[in-house]
């Protein structure tokens, strides 16, 4: 083999081939919009819209790859990966829609919010792939660098700016507390930066440094739990929610979540596979907190923005199930679960802004009596909100009962029980919308809907954010009745991923084996991928 | 064939939900037609109906999710046929005496069709998951006719039969997932978990919150504070739906789930139910004397009714368990009757309070018909022989007497409080003179007394000719006690 071919092997630069058309269309995005000016702003969007669908379809094409690592193995381009990629890929698609009317009738630059929120996908899609600490911290930083900028975007509000801030300070101590963490997982590990090597070295730790390898562990959970808004590293979520612009939230609640749970496995699952029961324990505290507190304190919010933050926390936590539950099965239900609440999430959010858009407010109360004025809306936000609460048939009440499902067959019962009691909770405050807008008598509308306008899909800007509305509640309404493609898909990657597989089979084995098979992994991937 | 049963009010309610109906007619018109058609598909599975083999017929499978174990496999056998040609019948009833001017007509009957098709496909579930989806399917439609077309205070006892039936469902599910997972299955098919073969500890583990759950539905006291709330709120239809139907769902699982798979832990605890079916059934009984609100006395009346069936169900012979799903159909078709006839009179009248109504039965000035039917109805309520509550009423106490003595006479004390509450409420509303200001009532529509005629007719021909409703389930009343 020649030293070219053998270069380019290891590089595998067609990995990040998605990636690469994202980056693409950024720049184009950019240029365009510095050469044609503002008139460009008509169709920018679906130009990056368009380079979005092209990314996702190259993630197609790049799938069931044999050779998995690329750039000397700091970048993983396993189905699990994949699937994530995908999932922020899509979940920016379908966000782009919603904010171009948003960000026009806030006045500001359109083509200038696309191109950060798209930085923020490419950050978030080569965190879902990222395998070395360094490829891992510069993702993190990329997404949570442009997430403070589109937080901050709306300039003029004094509430977007204290978001911006809020989210700024707080996410830059949570990222130096992660990133001390990695240093001591560097330290620990003898210089190793890849984490198939960081978990061989870590296996052979001698008791002297379980101090520092648990105090590494700590750390690193705590720069995860905060980027998917886990309890107790949640307090940024509401303010940050209330202040932004909505779109930025959506894309927050479900693009940058589903990259941190990306990260929570392939960083948990393979670096500290060691470490299995600690770690299982620190996150059966984060669902527990997550879901309790979560749920519970959503049912106090008169914000409509403030109760989809808590119930995303909350959202979060029944997530967290499937991972702990650690089998197949947990991280197919995990990926099914993402990939639905992907839709129905983004779904209401749409309604939100469209509410927001024509009345100017996110009040719960003023929803009141919303059907008279607005059918389709309310019927979507119905939707939407009774799948996030779980009721058959949405989309919702599958992914649940497959989370719960497998987190049973795990043995996880305790957390099993909670969730479902939990979810009983969680149906009060989303029916209490529904009921807002669904029950009231005419008489009883709020001084806002009276006033409402009148329905016109024709102004600019309007026409994607119906698309993506109806595209989430048919979705929505019928991923759960036929999902087994969707499923399918989901425990395809989860199957055809060879690390999740010793990590399995780690798990279960007893300690003298443990060493064996975490050292002889490096080997055994290669053939497992063939 | 069956799955006609769950379609047809699906699509209707589809169709009424979508189609434009700017006068609210034409909903109307495809809520009863859907009502017939399923009703006429009803009568011909009776025609076709093996009454002499146990176990499931015209069984139809669809594999669904497979990775859940969950199957779309639907059945009827003895058990759930009766219950489901009265969801049928009582779906038309409540369409029928809808009021035609009722606001939001598309709404209201889309939702109706919707719990009326999750009510059928609950009976018919063959599968354990498939049976927790359509339970949990009818709760929202009920949630929003409870809540939008009910009285003052509908908003509250919405919300209230919400979550209670939420925590229902989630105690049903967990017992589901938990036998699943004990046995360890591969699926949630019902026939094939029945042949489970648990340590009696676990299935007494399973059992528990399976039987709490139900009981939350049924309900069974101290389990039952929704159910006044929500009779009293929701508009007359939806109440003759509400006990007629939707109480049955916890019933039927009782049997079907409680008694069905877990026989062997079911005779552990089954003395402890019969006492809390005497308790409820005192409990309910004496709660109606103090009722002022006709229709809180009808309500409290469902529950000491609905404490028989459960007292039948303990006992567990083969007589009693057969005439658990007489006294399902029997309540059914009284209770629906009681409703439809105090809903008459509140319309009439503007009242239901005890107190200010005075001798309706008039011949002249007051509603003399209504009063006439109300009397038989509360006969048959109290079990006078001829009628229909008579037969499975005796036939449950009969079954049970020899094994639980105790609780048996305590529900048999319930059974004559019902003639005492009945007959005051009936001697103030119907009996006396009429007072002044009731005396320029509209007059009752023959419209308005048709189903009323009718569910008289089948409680009075069932109280005659009790084996016509017998004769469905007697084989799978044997068959679900022998595990067969």
């Amino acid at each position: 083999m020649d030293f070219s071919s053998n270069v380019a092997s290891q590089l595998n630069a067609g990995a990040i081939l998605p990636e690469g058309i994202v980056i693409i269309t950024l720049m184009l995005v950019l240029i365009i919009d510095l050469i044609v000016g503002r008139s460009s702003a008509r169709w920018l969007p679906y130009l990056a819209i368009a380079g979005l669908v092209a990314a996702v379809v190259s993630l197609g094409l790049i799938c069931d790859s044999p050779n998995t690592d690329a750039f000397l193995g700091s970048f993983s381009n396993d189905n699990l990966g994949i699937i994530f990629r995908g999932i922020v890929a899509v979940s920016t698609i379908l966000t782009i829609p919603m904010s171009i009317r948003y960000v026009q009738q806030s006045g500001t630059s359109l083509a200038e919010f696309i191109s950060i929120m798209l930085t923020a996908t490419v950050g978030g899609m080569f965190l879902c792939g990222a395998n070395d600490l360094v490829t891992v911290f510069i993702s993190l930083e990329m997404l949570s660098i442009s997430s403070y900028l589109m937080t901050g975007y709306m300039k003029r509000d004094p509430r977007s700016n204290e978001a911006a801030l809020k989210y700024l300070l707080i996410g830059a101590s949570s990222s130096a507390i992660f990133l001390y963490g990695v240093s001591l997982l560097y330290g620990l590990s003898g210089g190793e930066t890849n984490l198939t090597a960081i978990a061989a070295k870590l296996a052979n730790l001698g008791s002297n440094e379980s101090l520092g390898l648990a105090i590494s562990l700590v750390f690193v959970i705590a720069g995860i739990a905060f980027k998917i808004s886990a309890v107790p590293f949640h307090q940024w979520t509401p303010d940050v929610y209330e202040g932004s612009p909505t779109p930025v939230v959506a894309f927050l609640s479900v693009g940058s979540k589903t990259a941190g749970f990306a990260l929570a496995i392939r960083l948990l699952v393979s670096a500290f596979g060691s470490v299995t029961e600690e770690w299982n324990f620190i996150f059966t505290a984060l669902a527990i907190l997550s879901m309790v507190l979560g749920n519970v304190v959503a049912l106090a919010q008169t914000s409509m923005k403030r109760m989809l933050a808590y119930s995303s926390i909350a959202q979060a936590g029944f997530v967290i199930i499937g991972f702990i539950a650690g089998t197949d099965a947990g991280y197919s239900s995990m990926i099914f679960y993402l990939l639905i609440y992907l839709f129905m999430n983004l779904g209401a959010f749409t309604c939100v802004i469209l509410f927001s858009l024509r009345t100017g407010t996110d009040q719960i109360a003023e929803y009141a009596g919303l059907y008279q004025k607005d059918p389709l809306l309310t019927l979507c936000l119905s939707i939407c909100l009774l799948s996030l609460g779980g009721i058959p048939p949405m989309a919702g009440f599958f992914g649940k009962i497959y989370l719960f499902w497998a987190g049973w067959q795990a043995g996880i019962y305790g957390l099993v029980l909670l969730g479902l009691i939990t979810s009983v909770i969680s149906i009060y405050y989303y029916i209490r919308v529904v009921k807002m807008m669904v029950v009231k008598e005419p008489n009883e509308m709020s001084d806002v809907v009276k006033n409402y306008p009148a329905i016109r899909w024709n102004l600019p800007g309007m026409r994607p954010l119906q698309v993506g509305m109806i595209l989430s509640l048919i979705v929505t309404s019928l991923a759960g009745i036929f999902s087994n493609p969707l499923f399918t898909l989901a425990n395809d990657s989860v199957v055809s991923t060879p690390f999740l597989h010793s990590a399995v089979v780690t798990q279960k084995a007893s300690p003298e084996t443990i060493q064996v098979l975490t050292t002889s992994i490096q080997p055994e991937l290669d053939i497992v991928t063939e | 064939m069956l799955s006609a049963l769950i379609l047809i009010p699906l699509i209707g309610s589809a169709l009424v939900g979508f189609l434009p109906d700017k006068e609210g007619k034409s909903s109307r018109i495809i809520a009863l037609f859907s009502a017939i058609a399923t009703l006429v598909i009803n009568c011909y599975l009776g025609l076709h109906f093996n009454t002499e083999i146990s176990g499931f017929q015209f069984s139809e499978y669809l594999p669904w999710i497979e990775w859940l174990g969950l199957d779309y496999s639907i059945g009827i056998d003895g058990l759930s046929f009766p219950l489901v040609c009265l969801n049928s019948l009582l779906t038309l009833i409540a369409i029928i005496i809808t009021d035609r001017s009722i606001s939001r007509p598309r709404f209201y009957y889309a939702m109706l069709l919707l719990l009326s098709s999750g009510a059928a496909g609950a009976f018919l579930a063959k599968d354990l998951l498939l049976f927790f989806l359509f339970y949990e399917l009818e709760i929202v439609p009920l949630y929003f006719l409870i809540a939008i077309w009910g009285g003052e205070r509908r908003g509250y006892a919405a919300m209230k039969f919400l979550l209670y039936t939420a925590v229902s469902g989630i105690l049903v599910l967990a017992s589901f997932l938990g036998l699943v997972w004990l046995t360890g299955a591969d699926s949630f098919a019902y026939e094939a978990l029945r042949s489970q073969t648990l340590p009696i500890g676990s299935q007494l583990l399973l059992l528990a919150p399976l039987v709490v759950g139900v009981f939350i539905k049924i309900p069974i006291f101290p389990f039952h504070t929704w159910l006044p709330d929500a009779h009293v709120e929701a508009s007359t239809p939806i109440s003759v739906l509400l006990a007629g139907v939707l109480l049955k769902l916890g019933t039927y699982a009782l049997l079907r789930f409680g008694l069905g798979l877990y026989l062997r832990a079911w005779v552990e605890i089954a003395p402890w139910m019969a006492l809390l079916a005497g308790i409820s059934a005192l409990y309910g009984a004496s709660c109606a004397i103090a009722q002022k609100d006709m229709k809180k006395v009808v309500a409290y009346s469902s529950i000491a009714h609905m404490a028989y069936i459960l007292l039948g169900a303990s006992a567990t012979t083969r007589l009693s368990v057969t005439a658990c799903v007489f006294q399902m159909v029997s309540h059914g078709l009284i209770s629906a009757l009681l409703f439809l006839l105090v809903g008459v009179v509140y319309k009439k009248t503007g009242t239901r309070d005890v107190d200010s109504l005075r001798g309706l039965l008039n011949p002249e000035k007051g509603l003399p018909v209504t009063g006439g039917l109300m009397i038989l109805g509360v006969m048959a309520s109290s079990g006078l022989p001829g009628m229909v509550g008579f037969i499975s009423e005796f036939l449950i106490f009969r079954g049970a007497f020899p094994i639980y003595p105790i609780p048996t006479l305590l529900c048999l004390v319930g059974t004559g409080l019902t003639a005492v509450y009945f007959l005051l409420v009936v001697n103030k509303v119907f009996f006396g003179r009429l007072t002044d200001g009731l005396s320029s009532l509209p007059p009752v529509k023959w419209i308005e007394h048709t189903p009323a005629f009718a569910l008289l007719f089948l409680i009075i021909t069932f109280g005659i000719q009790p084996a016509w409703v017998i004769q469905w389930s007697e084989v799978q009343a044997t068959a679900l006690l022998t595990g067969g």
